[in-house]
């Protein structure tokens, strides 16, 4: 018996409700909906958990609080003094990123963080930040981040643009180390599901090794969202330090 | 760094806490303080990897479109090739070493 697979039919968008403004094509999607899914859940988490602010807090209290700390430790210890300010930023960014993950591993959900878009668009927000920040910080003296000290000229003529480059290609990095970890492990875990769906009364095999993989998935769905922050955290210390 | 910090409010309210927690007689807390370190060193070990590939192919794309507009056909695509493999060497390399994904050179911490 033949079973046709299809691993990646699980990241296709489609319209719940189709709106068309001029040309475009504005459709509240699947992926909309687990993006408002996951913001609205945030909220609820940390105004509900926060209300009554008890001494003593309850699990939810603890858990909102405990995401707090956690994101502003990251910020006070990887983006340096001065970095304050940004914290509400990067706390929004990694509250989202980890919601999305773990909205994606749960059955019939979808996963807004495989689109590279998305992620694209959240790594965007990063860079322009960062650099209008160091812009504004430093002024032209933000460009001798890319001129390395005591180098002979000639050689800058080489570092300068190697220097360039690696600055300009932090948001693909930025996205694609998301996006592809996603990609990845959701892909993996609907063909093996596939194979479980094939294979009969050996099926066990699969699933057991679609346990292991869910396992994995849960680990690197909070770290990819601790990796998206911290360097969110890292990218603003170099704008807001330069050497 | 190298400034001196100004005692912050994080620092601030982990002191007066620690206070407090002495004088009711309470363990002063002290987790979470290597489990930074190990997690740290995890995400580094997950980020290098499509550091380096990403470079090369952002930086040879780069190229490509270089020589469509400007049809300089095949030089900007053969240095920006050689560009994005250092970058990406480079910045793989500054991973390694601890000094996070910075751009451009800088004194190691501490000195």
């Amino acid at each position: 018996m033949a079973l046709e697979l299809h691993p990646l039919e699980q990241f296709k968008i489609e319209p719940l409700i189709p709106i068309h403004i001029g040309g475009l094509d504005v459709s509240y999607t699947n992926a909309a909906l687990f993006m408002t899914v996951a913001v609205l859940l945030i909220t609820a988490l940390l105004v509900l958990g926060t209300r009554r602010g008890a001494l003593v807090p309850s699990r939810w209290q603890s858990v909102a609080e405990m995401s707090y700390e956690f994101v502003a430790d990251m910020v006070e210890t990887n983006a340096g003094h001065g970095a304050e300010p940004y914290f509400p930023f990067v706390f929004t960014l990694f509250m989202f990123v980890l919601f999305a993950n773990f909205l994606g591993l749960i059955p019939y959900s979808y996963t807004v963080t495989s689109q590279i878009i998305v992620t694209f668009a959240l790594a965007a927000a990063v860079f322009i930040g960062v650099t209008i920040i160091g812009l504004v910080k430093h002024g032209a003296h933000f460009s001798r981040l890319f001129v390395p000290e005591g180098v002979p000229i000639i050689l800058l003529l080489l570092l300068v643009p190697i220097e360039l480059l690696s600055y300009c290609i932090r948001p693909f990095t930025l996205s694609i180390r998301l996006f592809a970890n996603m990609l990845a492990g959701h892909t993996m875990l609907a063909i093996f599901g596939g194979f479980a769906a094939s294979v009969g009364l050996l099926a066990i095999f699969p699933v057991a090794l679609d346990v292991a993989i869910f396992a994995l998935e849960v680990l690197v769905a909070a770290l990819q969202a601790y990796v998206f922050a911290i360097l969110t955290c890292l990218y603003l210390r170099d704008a807001l330090h330069l050497h | 760094m190298s400034e001196d910090r100004p005692p912050d409010a994080f620092r601030r309210l982990s002191a007066e806490l620690d206070k407090a927690r002495a004088r009711d007689g309470v363990e002063p807390f002290a987790g979470g303080g290597d489990s930074g370190g190990q997690q740290q060193a995890m995400g580094i070990g997950f980020r290098i990897g499509i550091e380096f590939v990403v470079a090369i192919v952002v930086a040879t794309g780069l190229g490509w479109a270089i020589d469509r507009v400007l049809g300089t056909r095949p030089f900007g695509i053969i240095i920006l090739f050689f560009l994005g493999v250092a970058a990406g060497m480079l910045s793989v390399y500054r991973a390694i070493t601890g000094q996070g994904a910075a751009v451009g050179f800088r004194r190691p911490p501490g000195k």
